[in-house]
């Protein structure tokens, strides 16, 4: 383990040290394409300090950060339980999966306009399409994960004779969430790829308008600092979901070991 | 009270008039207490006759029921044991014991009692906190067996239970549930298609044909066994070794064989 994360920072070193050779040191890349570390830094002290593009740098990201978790945390609340309804019920799936063949084909980031013509610039919109990208993969795989629970273990349920309330919460549930927990993942990176986008078009604050207006402004130190700022969150958020997998999901890992 | 009666029972999966017959004609009272095994060559319809009992299947023609109620659906008082264990993984030893207690509002000081002696019975008091895929085949299977004793019910429905487990193992859970059912007698329906398995443990042994399966012949055990005082044989291949145990495994297997002919033919 620390092997690895040694290699890792290594890695990460090298990466920089040829970046800084091929912008500032040798000029391989015009400083007008890609910007070199100074560049970037100042950049960085720009934002962190007077602001830029209409706020400073935290005020940016508590934006961002803010639409990401409720739209992602209303997916979870809508699609959870749609997808235990659809892994549950054949009826409930023969009603909604056509409506999901229909929908699914369209990229969340087409509903952006049509999200912008009901609910306007504001943060309401941005949740509304941030919630849709992230709701599909929610859905889908917590019916797969229903679906994927051993016929004999329902069985077993069925016949230690459930409530119907607990059967949900200690049997569905539980031994859908390994899946759950994959559609979670895919929902979260939906929702930073859609955040972005979304705020690209339109938006008074968040990363987004930070890569929006750097781009106009023709300012690629900025504009590297908005793509930096987004992978850190992104790997911060999907990180915090991840501990809570691991802790969710402890008997699962008891059972991966155990199947070698 | 636990009687299992099959009257006039058939299944058919698919459609009645060209759909594939599993059992036919099934008459069979198994009395209260009573521990029958049903064995027959693969496919012949023994599990299908354990899940009409458990409530899992419907029977197509005539009428599955435990001291005279037919049966709908599934329900603690027919506790199952399956080949495959089906233990929550998600849940501790203690925790899959508990849930079927729970479900019928045992009150919290004679669950943790029933618990506790169960566990105590099976060899597990050290493993209540694990979880099923830390423990081997064998001690999946005690769980499960435990689970479904815990909660008294009036029938114990087996399915293949030791199916899965090596032949060491094996051997050893047919001793401890030869002590469990003689100590704690229940009405048990045993499927099986081991064939000194079902000698050893039953009271009777229902003998099936193939598919469409009908029961052939059905032995008494239990008075050889007594006659012949089996159980002061503490271990399994002493009782194995007995001329009286040979006899009827023989008979069993001619008769199994003259199915598997018939199969071929």
């Amino acid at each position: 383990m620390q092997r690895r994360v040694s290699i890792g920072l290594a890695t990460i070193l090298i990466v920089c040290a040829l970046w800084y050779a091929a912008t500032a040191m040798f000029g391989i890349i015009p400083p007008g394409r890609f910007p070199s570390p100074a560049e970037t830094w100042s950049a960085l002290v720009h934002v962190s300090g007077r602001g830029y593009g209409g706020g400073d740098l935290t005020m940016h990201v508590y934006n961002s950060l803010r639409l990401v978790v409720m739209g992602f945390l209303f997916a979870i609340a809508t699609g959870v339980p749609l997808g235990l309804l659809m892994g549950w019920s054949r009826k409930a799936e023969a009603f909604i999966n056509p409506i999901f063949l229909i929908i699914r084909p369209i990229p969340p980031l087409a509903w952006i306009p049509l999200a912008i013509l009901w609910l306007g610039l504001g943060d309401a919109a941005k949740i509304m399409v941030i919630w849709f990208s992230a709701f599909v993969p929610s859905v889908i795989n917590t019916f797969a994960g229903v679906r994927n629970i051993d016929r004999p273990v329902l069985e077993a349920a069925y016949m230690l004779g459930m409530p119907k309330i607990r059967f949900v919460s200690e049997v569905l549930i539980p031994g859908a969430s390994p899946m759950i927990f994959t559609g979670l993942r895919l929902s979260l990176q939906a929702s930073w790829t859609t955040l972005v986008a979304a705020e690209l078009v339109g938006a008074f604050y968040g990363i987004g308008r930070v890569l929006n207006v750097a781009q106009q402004d023709l300012y690629p130190g900025m504009i590297l600092v908005g793509m930096i700022a987004v992978a850190i969150l992104g790997w911060g958020t999907t990180r915090v979901l991840g501990m809570a997998e691991a802790r969710a999901l402890r008997w699962n890992t008891a059972a991966l070991a155990a199947k070698g | 009270m636990g009687v299992i009666q099959f009257k006039n029972v058939g299944k058919t999966f698919g459609p009645r008039d060209s759909g594939f017959v599993a059992l036919k004609d099934i008459d069979l009272e198994i009395r209260d207490k009573e521990f029958v095994a049903i064995v027959g060559p693969s496919g012949c319809g023994k599990t299908t006759c354990l899940r009409m009992v458990a409530g899992f299947e419907n029977a197509t023609d005539g009428v599955v029921s435990v001291d005279g109620t037919p049966i709908k659906r599934p329900g603690p008082d027919r506790a199952v044991v399956f080949q495959q264990f089906a233990l929550f993984p998600w849940k501790t030893v203690y925790d899959n014991i508990d849930l079927g207690l729970r479900n019928l509002n045992v009150s919290g000081s004679e669950r943790s009692s029933r618990i506790e002696a169960i566990l105590n019975l099976m060899n597990l008091t050290q493993y209540a906190k694990h979880f099923p895929h830390q423990l081997s085949g064998g001690m999946q299977q005690r769980v499960a067996i435990a689970r479904a004793y815990v909660l008294d019910p009036d029938v114990l429905l087996m399915d293949e239970p030791f199916g899965a487990l090596d032949a060491q193992t094996r051997v050893v859970m047919q001793e401890e549930l030869v002590r469990l059912a003689r100590k704690n007698p229940r009405t048990v329906l045993f499927i099986t298609h081991a064939v000194e398995e079902a000698v050893y443990l039953a009271d009777r042994v229902a003998i099936m044909t193939r598919a469409p399966g009908r029961i052939k012949e059905v032995l008494d055990v239990a008075s050889i066994r007594n006659a012949e005082d089996w159980d002061s044989h503490e271990k399994i291949e002493d009782v194995m070794d007995l001329e009286s145990f040979v006899h009827l495994r023989t008979h069993i297997w001619r008769s199994l064989r003259e199915e598997k002919a018939a199969q071929h033919a």
